[in-house]
């Protein structure tokens, strides 16, 4: 069959090309290049506004330095920030793959330390596993549900993603209080209302040898699971192709609104846990010090990392480095503690606005046609 | 001596309006080493209708954006009334008093007819005093063939209207000299003839020079006063519309090259129904019903061609079959089974889709060339492990494969798609799409704004599959295009199908006629 | 109504009167400068930090200068400055607004607690109302009528906005790149700039709307003075189908929910406070749920922004 009708192919001899082919990996080079130059231009912009604030830029720098990762004790503390971060972000990385901006990870932080203060309380009794397990399954799926409600609205209804999570954000900290000042408080809690503790013996031990709580585990396996899930397996792809072009991945048979719902409530997932890990091994309870802003960092983590898992890991150890050293700045300086935040503005607007530099550095001829 | 484009300007401020003969001297425009356009010349006589005719890449767009001061002509100069001018950009060419209307509306859909008549001007007062314009806009009216609601919302007019409203909009500029590039592509015959025949008595009662793109003969022997014809960017013909027969113009367009499918159409009868859709309903973006219940069958081993004028609901249909858009009601079946284009049932009934601009509906941009072949079986074996693990060699390996058979131009399998020229992004998704067993083919447009080549390559392969015993559904605005590939013609009107025969026994005529939506 | 009369359950309405048009201007003038924005085709999510800079920023310059209304023009120069930066910066080619709106609103938030810092403590001039009650010599009632001249401006101002867009030359062009960039580019203007433009004038309004905030109601600057309202400001947009005089009547519907907490509490109804406060945000997401289709888009919606997204 295939015979005299087929057309005639000359196969085109296939040209053989150097071993670093700059037009496969320039703009590979490109993703490592162009956040760094960002980092680099933050750095000096913040430098000249702290030295407006009269300080001097270079201090600054190495106290933050210091602060972050100059001492054990400090790069301790760093780890201990890291691990929320690295959970957070993934809030908003793992639907940004399938192409939603999701903001609500500091809303799903709540609701899952809500959520598994509420489990742990009632289970305290059943012994410390019982309550680390029930905990982070419980945060999980409460995370999951306010997360995945995001996507389902999304799928159903059209509604924006990124001003719903940013309500439910508002709302989940009203329900936090709400539950933490009414039908949850723990009379004993007179100046900062709160549930009743899970008890001291079920808390979260630290790592052997370090005073960083197993929560920096958690988020580890949670970014490289979701390094490995977005970028080796079929659903990953499928995740890809949604949030790269809809309508090419619907003629392709694949199910948007089934990766949108799962990859929202996945995010939610990690959320929820790092809500879960702040109640298990920091607080012991949920009060309003779950509202840390851990969700907002995560999505600047989540941006700097270019929404990968893997990339996840250093840049939360970088930011958790950053606001670490946020209160050595306050004591040194004199700085508000608001300088993170300008910080973190700076490096947001400046890596966005960076973007606009892909695909423009010639590394090879575009090939005429 | 004056400057003529400042006494043009003033002639047509004037009243008494004298048309001005306007003539393309032997025009050259080549990009990147390519002649697109290559010595030719137009002139257009005051008063009369010129049909500028030629294939897809001809060159016809082109002279006309020299005109129009888009380009900037390599050699050869615009002449008015027998003095050159020099036309650096569109305005330039407004001052001149030529405008242009374009395939496509440049209407703002959400504003009144009034608001787009007055934006359009080149200055505007402060404050406007709708009062005023809108009884000015009623006097311009009046002096028309045809009436427009001042402030009714474009979005609320007809294809038809449109059209008329882009010619208004040019008059109300002040543009005697009018360039349309191909009018009528989004009107009915009847909306057609109707808008061509206004433009007609306006040149007769010598307020207009018209000057028509266009690649339909109906429309050159019905309305034309003159015809220019191009091929391959040259000047072959030039001559009154009475002194040509379709056949003549037909042979001077295409020259001796025809663009046949190197392909031929085997002899044989068509199988068994494969594909089928049955009272099928579907509504547009903004929630109105496009499709009203469209019926009809594919058998294996044919060729059945949709024809229609665009907007009656082909994009849509394209887009239901191939997953993108939800049906209100109504069954598509492949096989006798129920179809809806989840990834297990694209697989089984061996179901492939070529849609027109590729990039947009069928690829990934920021994916690679290897990904976007691997659309198609990703989640299978040799792509995958262990079920759920993605293999990349595999993906490496079946790109190579296509860049080989398909002679696709790229720089290496993991570069963006997007780094390619459409022509190779076509040739990679014709690539993924025809590999493998393919029992159904949906078509739409897929070789609108290819050049020769590609055409033919494509309409090849479109035709082996059907010699392959695909039951192939063929979409297309091209009633060339339908004609030349077709076992079976269907005709789409009003979101359904109004007409079927074979092609063997179809006649041009009577497709006309249900396309316009009457029996 | 007698003038010793209590009030009693009528001071409920007569609160969230009140309320509502306290809490209603900030949304108001937050949601008149976004629909500015996105009548020319762009989305600025930034307008919550626009909105705390302009409060801080108003609250800095009327305690320095002692003329609040000073303050308010600081806080919407700062405003068209942050508009300038988002509406440059969204014209660069692969910048996506969406995700730029969310840096800017944290980059406001974040200068402005930096740089605010020193002003929680001291106590600057404020904003003055015009007593509306001046009838009636009941207390609840003429306090419930002193309207603040910010809310009155707004009032005049939706329906002039709508007016402006209809019938000035900057408004038509502005709607035109809002419908259509391509024709827009066609007619020989400059897309991009109308944009920022447009932007810019949406920042201004917001930032005065901030000054609101720290000026008026509550009336002094702190780190919890803005809880949302900017970002609900977007998605009232939404709710008023672009039409300014809409987002008039929203803004009261959004302040109404607003007030309803304080306004129970005022009268004694203290359980679920918590919850009485997060109505305007489920209002919200309830009204952009009823709002919004998956399938279609709605006909006011300026075209450029469904194709940017």
């Amino acid at each position: 069959m295939q015979g005299a009708n087929a057309p005639v192919i000359v196969p085109r001899p296939v040209v053989r090309r150097p071993a670093l082919d700059l037009s496969v990996w320039g703009p590979r080079a490109e993703t490592a290049l162009i956040p760094l130059g960002a980092l680099g231009a933050s750095l000096l912009l913040f430098g000249v506004f702290v030295a407006l604030a009269g300080a001097n830029p270079l201090d600054v720098y190495f106290e933050m330095y210091r602060g972050a990762f100059g001492t054990w004790f400090s790069f301790q503390n760093t780890l201990q920030r890291a691990s929320p971060l690295m959970l957070t972000a993934l809030c908003t990385a793992l639907p940004a793959r399938a192409g939603l901006i999701v903001i609500g990870g500091e809303g799903a932080l709540v609701m899952g330390g809500l959520g598994a203060a509420a489990v742990g309380v009632a289970l305290s009794p059943f012994g410390a596993f019982t309550v680390l397990a029930s905990m982070l399954l419980a945060g999980g799926l409460v995370g999951a549900s306010w997360i995945g409600l995001v996507g389902l609205l999304k799928v159903r209804r059209g509604v924006n993603e990124t001003i719903s999570s940013l309500l439910l954000t508002y709302i989940g900290i009203a329900l936090l209080n709400h539950f933490v000042e009414g039908p949850l408080r723990d009379p004993e809690s007179l100046n900062k209302p709160s549930t009743r503790s899970i008890g001291d013996d079920n808390m979260l031990g630290t790592l052997p040898g370090l005073d960083v709580h197993w929560g920096l585990v958690f988020g580890l396996v949670a970014c490289l699971l979701a390094y490995g899930l977005m970028y080796k397996t079929v659903f990953g792809f499928a995740a890809s192709m949604t949030g790269g072009n809809a309508r090419a991945a619907r003629l392709s048979g694949i199910s948007v609104p089934a990766v949108v719902l799962v990859t929202c409530a996945l995010g939610g997932v990690a959320a929820g846990v790092a809500g879960a890990v702040e109640v298990l091994a920091v607080h012991g309870r949920a009060n309003a010090s779950l509202v840390a802003g851990y969700g907002y960092t995560g999505i600047l983590v989540a941006f700097l990392a270019r929404h990968n898992g893997l990339a996840v890991i250093p840049v939360a150890l970088f930011m958790g480095g950053l606001s670490a050293s946020g209160g050595l700045l306050q004591r040194v300086f004199g700085l508000p503690d608001a300088t993170v935040a300008v910080l973190q503005g700076i490096l947001f607007v400046v890596l966005l606005f960076s973007e606009t530099f892909y695909g423009r550095i010639r590394w090879a001829k575009p090939e005429a046609a | 001596m004056t400057d003529p484009a400042a006494s043009l300007v003033s002639a047509a401020s004037g009243q008494a309006l004298a048309l001005r003969r306007v003539t393309a001297e032997r025009m050259t425009k080549s990009f990147g080493g390519n002649v697109v356009l290559d010595d030719a010349s137009l002139t257009l006589e005051p008063g009369t209708v010129h049909a500028l005719l030629g294939e897809n890449g001809a060159g016809k767009s082109t002279l006309v954006k020299c005109i129009m001061g888009f380009y900037q002509a390599d050699s050869g100069r615009l002449v008015v009334d027998g003095v050159p001018v020099a036309v650096k950009s569109p305005r330039d060419a407004q001052r001149l008093g030529i405008g242009m209307v374009y395939q496509h509306f440049t209407l703002v859909e959400n504003m009144t007819v009034a608001e787009n008549l007055l934006i359009a001007r080149s200055e505007l007062p402060r404050l406007i005093d709708w009062k005023k314009e809108i009884a000015k806009l009623r006097e311009l009216m009046r002096t028309m063939p045809f009436q427009l609601d001042p402030e009714k919302p474009v979005r609320k007019l007809a294809a038809g209207e449109k059209q008329k409203l882009e010619i208004l909009k040019q008059l109300y500029l002040g543009n005697r000299v009018m360039i349309l590039d191909e009018p009528t592509s989004v009107l009915t015959p009847d909306e057609a003839d109707e808008v061509l025949g206004l433009l007609r008595g306006m040149t007769r009662e010598g307020r207009l020079s018209v000057l028509m793109i266009t690649h339909k003969f109906r429309e050159v022997l019905g309305f034309a006063d003159h015809v220019t014809i191009l091929r391959r960017g040259k000047l072959v013909a030039s001559a009154p519309t009475a002194e040509l027969t379709p056949e003549k113009m037909a042979e001077l367009m295409v020259g001796s090259e025809v663009p046949a499918a190197s392909s031929t159409r085997e002899e044989r009868e068509p199988g068994s129904v494969v594909l089928e859709v049955d009272q099928l309903q579907a509504d547009d973006d903004i929630g109105l019903p496009v499709l009203c219940g469209v019926t009809f069958s594919v058998r294996a081993g044919e060729i059945a061609g949709v024809a229609g004028v665009s907007g009656n609901g082909q994009d849509e249909l394209v887009e239901v079959l191939a997953g993108q858009r939800e049906a209100t009601s109504g069954v598509v079946s492949v096989r006798n089974r129920a179809y809806r284009g989840t990834r297990r049932e694209i697989h089984q009934a061996g179901v492939r889709l070529l849609p027109e601009a590729p990039l947009r509906n069928a690829c990934v941009a920021v994916m690679s060339l290897a990904e976007n072949i691997g659309f198609r079986d990703f989640d299978r074996p040799p792509f995958t492990f262990a079920r759920f693990g993605l293999r990349a060699s595999a993906f490496k390996k079946r790109a190579e494969q296509a860049i080989m058979t398909y002679q696709i131009r790229a720089p290496a399998p993991g570069a963006p798609i997007s780094q390619l020229s459409g022509g190779n992004v076509q040739r990679a998704v014709l690539a993924r799409e025809l590999h493998g067993n393919v029992a159904v083919l949906i078509a739409a447009n897929p070789c609108f704004g290819l050049d020769f080549a590609a055409v033919a390559e494509i309409r090849s392969r479109i035709l082996d599959a059907r010699n392959a015993g695909a039951a192939v559904l063929l979409i297309s605005a091209d009633l060339e295009e339908i004609f030349a590939l077709s076992d079976r013609i269907l005709v789409m009107s009003g979101g359904k199908m109004v007409f079927e025969t074979p092609a063997a026994t179809a006649n041009v005529r009577e497709i006309g006629r249900y396309m316009a939506g009457h029996e | 109504m007698e003038a010793e009369a209590t009030l009693g359950l009528w001071g409920v309405p007569l609160a969230i009167f009140a309320g509502a048009i306290r809490v209603s201007t900030p949304f108001l003038f937050v949601s008149l400068g976004e629909c500015l924005t996105e009548k020319s085709g762009r989305v600025n999510l930034g307008l919550e930090g626009t909105l705390v800079m302009g409060a801080m920023s108003a609250y800095g310059v009327s305690y320095l200068t002692g003329s609040p209304w000073l303050g308010v023009l600081a806080a919407g120069v700062i405003g068209t400055g942050f508009g300038a930066l988002h509406g440059y910066a969204c014209s660069k080619p692969r910048v996506n607004d969406i995700a730029f709106g969310i840096a800017l609103m944290l980059l406001g938030v974040g200068l402005a607690f930096f740089l605010g810092k020193p002003l929680i403590q001291p106590s600057a001039p404020r904003l003055g109302a015009i007593p509306f009650g001046f009838f009636s010599d009941h207390a609840q009632l003429r306090s419930a009528l002193d309207v603040n001249v910010l809310f009155v401006a707004g009032v005049v101002l939706a329906p002039g906005l709508a007016y402006a867009l209809k019938n000035t030359r900057f408004g038509l062009i502005l709607r035109t790149v809002g419908e259509s960039a391509e024709a827009a580019r066609a007619m020989g203007y400059d897309v991009n700039r109308i944009r920022l433009y447009a932007t810019m004038a949406g920042g201004f309004l917001a930032g005065v709307g901030g000054s609101f905030l720290s000026l008026y109601y509550p009336g002094s600057w702190n780190e919890g003075l803005s809880s949302g309202q900017g970002l609900m400001a977007v998605a009232l947009v939404i709710f008023a189908r672009w039409s300014p005089q809409r987002c008039l009547y929203a803004s009261l519907l959004f302040g109404g929910a607003g007030a309803l907490g304080p306004a129970l509490q005022s009268v004694g109804i203290t359980s679920g406070y918590y919850l009485f406060n997060a109505a305007p945000y489920v209002l919200t997401l309830a009204i952009m749920i009823v709002s919004s289709s998956a399938t279609r888009a709605s006909e006011e919606m300026p075209a450029e922004l469904t194709t940017v997204r």
